[in-house]
């Protein structure tokens, strides 16, 4: 059962990874510097590293806007989060995963009576704001530095091209384990109190409870991008300007690193010891970044460069999302509470919760835990299995291709 | 990624390689011309020859650099620019072997008091087509510099027509002794040796687009 209660879980990073995980490659893809199935692979790959290895930061700012007591309300806010995330992916609109969960989040708070922590709220909320101005910030300053590289050096178009290609697919992939990293509270955040499993020994590492719910969330993850995120590509590359790959380039890089800085407790205590004020850890949104990094490009060309009737529609999904996914949390948790009878959650008291510790004394079920021990490896041997069988068959259809062209010549002389 | 700087490497031998031609395809044009003019005719045919040879290498090199771009794709934001380019280089060395073949074939008889003229459109209309090649070359290596390499296309380009016009002046106003089969037969072939300076202006267009393009 409890198994079933996380599939919402799933279905949410699958959507996260339609929609979010789309802004990593989706300048690069829109410019055509990078095919959508290469970048949907290397993206799936680092998501699940990024995740996996530095995942931990960002859950501990989600878990203080409300902890989810019960699996029942862990369920109800993920999947209704999940819901309005695939709408919005539907109707091709670009929205945050982070909004789409927060406004869950604080449904369930209002539906069990629990308080929202304002300090929390306005932690995350702030970072709506400063995300997008840090990415655009980042955006000009990367912008002109290319931009005078190029200017000064007599590099040859074709080998220019090929540096920004390599370049976009490191950046790419660095924006992919910045997400993985801070996203993944999104995804599986709300169930950390309900899973306690036993440690998963890999052979050359050990996953801990945490890692294999991250693991499994952000499988989930990649699963999204390797399926749905095409759609949402294109139009982050496109449509909100036509972008030069120079540009797509910077549109990437600025984005993993807002997101590598709002989620390394590395880089926050850094910050700390300088005696400026911690940087939160908190789950940001990648599409509010990219936009912010694309405007950033824009506006340092000249305003006109911008669309501004999609950015309009992108600034409706922005409001639209956290209060449908909020409202819809509302009225799913009163049919799930009071139809099919489930514990969605009550109201905490005190500083310990003894639903908490209840929910922790049933769950450490070592069946779970079977399940897991052999669910990951499989998974994992899987995606690796379809990757080598990928690059196989894309170097053998380079071949023919090849061959055929060495046909063409022999027979034309 | 090793495969793919061997990629990168051969496409850029292979457009380097494509400029040369045609490079030396202008250049064989004037000395054929020349051999024609002064009827050194077998020099005149090693020069066909050798500009049949380039115009078939310059189509193989065409397509095979249009491959690349599509099959590794490789400049996916100028593809169809480049590739533009390309073509209309490659008209410039079509249009020249086909006027170095018309001489060959219909052996036009230019009178001896025309040959400095013709030699004259020849020059300009080469020079327009030299001009363009290191204009051609800059837009991948120095993009900022394009357009002022371009002035002296549209020069030569602009000279040509005057020495043609006035030429053509000559035949049809001067020399009374000529009929009007020889005439129409004379302005004919100059109007081919001016295509490709208007080649070279079309490609300066286009470069001169491409060029703004790529520095904004």
């Amino acid at each position: 059962m409890i198994i079933l209660f996380l599939v919402s879980g799933l279905f949410l990073g699958w959507s996260l990874g339609a929609n979010d995980a789309a802004n990593v490659f989706g300048s690069a893809v829109g410019s055509k510097m990078v095919t959508f199935r290469k970048a949907a692979i290397i993206a799936s790959v680092f998501v699940i590293l990024g995740a996996v290895i530095q995942g931990s930061g960002a859950s501990d700012t989600l878990g203080k806007l409300g902890s989810v007591n019960a699996i029942g309300g862990s369920f109800t806010v993920a999947l209704a989060a999940g819901i309005t995330v695939y709408l919005m992916t539907k109707f091709a609109l670009p929205v945050s995963t982070t909004q789409a969960i927060v406004g869950a989040i604080i449904g369930w708070n209002l539906f069990t009576g629990n308080p929202t922590d304002s300090r929390a709220l306005t932690q995350i909320v702030s970072t709506w704001v400063s995300g997008p101005l840090l990415g655009a910030v980042f955006a000009i300053v990367l912008y002109i530095i290319l931009k005078t590289i190029k200017k000064n050096s007599s590099i040859h178009l074709v080998r220019f091209e090929s540096y920004i290609r390599t370049g976009l697919v490191i950046a790419g992939a660095f924006g992919a384990y910045s997400l993985g990293a801070n996203n993944i509270a999104n995804v599986v955040g709300v169930f950390i109190p309900a899973f306690h499993l036993k440690p998963l020994d890999l052979g050359i590492f050990t996953l801990s409870s945490h890692q294999q719910l991250f693991l499994l969330g952000s499988m989930a993850i990649a699963a999204g991008i390797l399926t749905y995120s095409n759609r949402v590509m294109e139009k982050v590359g496109n449509n909100i300007m036509q972008l030069s790959s120079e540009a797509a380039l910077v549109v990437v890089l600025a984005q993993a690193l807002v997101l590598f800085i709002f989620s390394s407790t590395g880089f926050s205590s850094f910050v700390e010891r300088t005696g400026l004020p911690p940087v939160p850890m908190v789950p940001v949104s990648g599409t509010q970044v990219a936009i912010g990094s694309i405007m950033g490009i824009g506006l340092y060309k000249g305003a006109g460069n911008i669309n501004f009737r999609i950015l309009g529609e992108i600034a409706v999904g922005w409001v639209l999302t956290p209060l449908f996914s909020g409202v819809l949390t509302f009225f799913s948790l009163f049919f799930v509470k009071n139809i099919f009878g489930i514990d969605t959650g009550r109201k905490t008291e005190g500083t310990v919760d003894p639903a908490i510790q209840n929910i922790q004394a049933v769950q450490t079920d070592p069946r779970i835990s079977e399940i897991m021990h052999y669910l990951l490896p499989g998974l994992l041997i899987a995606g690796m299995a379809a990757v080598i069988l990928y690059y196989f068959l894309e170097r053998k259809k380079k071949k023919e291709f090849r061959k055929s062209e060495e046909r063409f010549w022999r027979n034309l002389k | 990624m090793a495969v793919f700087t061997r990629t990168t490497k051969n496409l850029i031998l292979k457009i380097d390689e494509f400029f040369d031609n045609i490079d030396l395809g202008l250049l064989v044009f004037r000395e054929g011309v020349k051999a024609y003019l002064e009827k050194d005719m077998e020099t005149f045919n090693r020069h066909i020859q050798k500009v049949e040879l380039l115009e078939s290498n310059a189509d193989k090199l065409q397509r095979s650099i249009e491959n690349e771009m599509i099959t590794h794709s490789i400049l996916p934001q100028h593809k169809g620019e480049v590739s533009s380019l390309i073509d209309v280089l490659d008209e410039i060395i079509d249009t020249i072997k086909s006027s170095l073949n018309e001489f060959s074939i219909e052996l036009p008889d230019i009178p001896a008091s025309l040959a400095h003229n013709f030699i004259s459109i020849t020059e300009a209309s080469v020079s327009a087509g030299e001009e363009l090649i290191p204009a051609a070359r800059a837009y991948f290596k120095s993009p900022y510099t394009v357009r002022e390499k371009l002035l002296k296309v549209y020069y030569f380009e602009s000279e040509t027509d005057k020495i043609a016009r006035k030429t053509t002046r000559i035949i049809f106003q001067e020399m009374k002794e000529l009929d009007l089969a020889h005439k129409a037969h004379l302005r004919y072939i100059i109007h081919h040796i001016e295509n490709i300076s208007d080649n070279a202006q079309k490609a300066a267009d286009l470069l001169s687009t491409m060029a703004i393009k790529i520095v904004m």
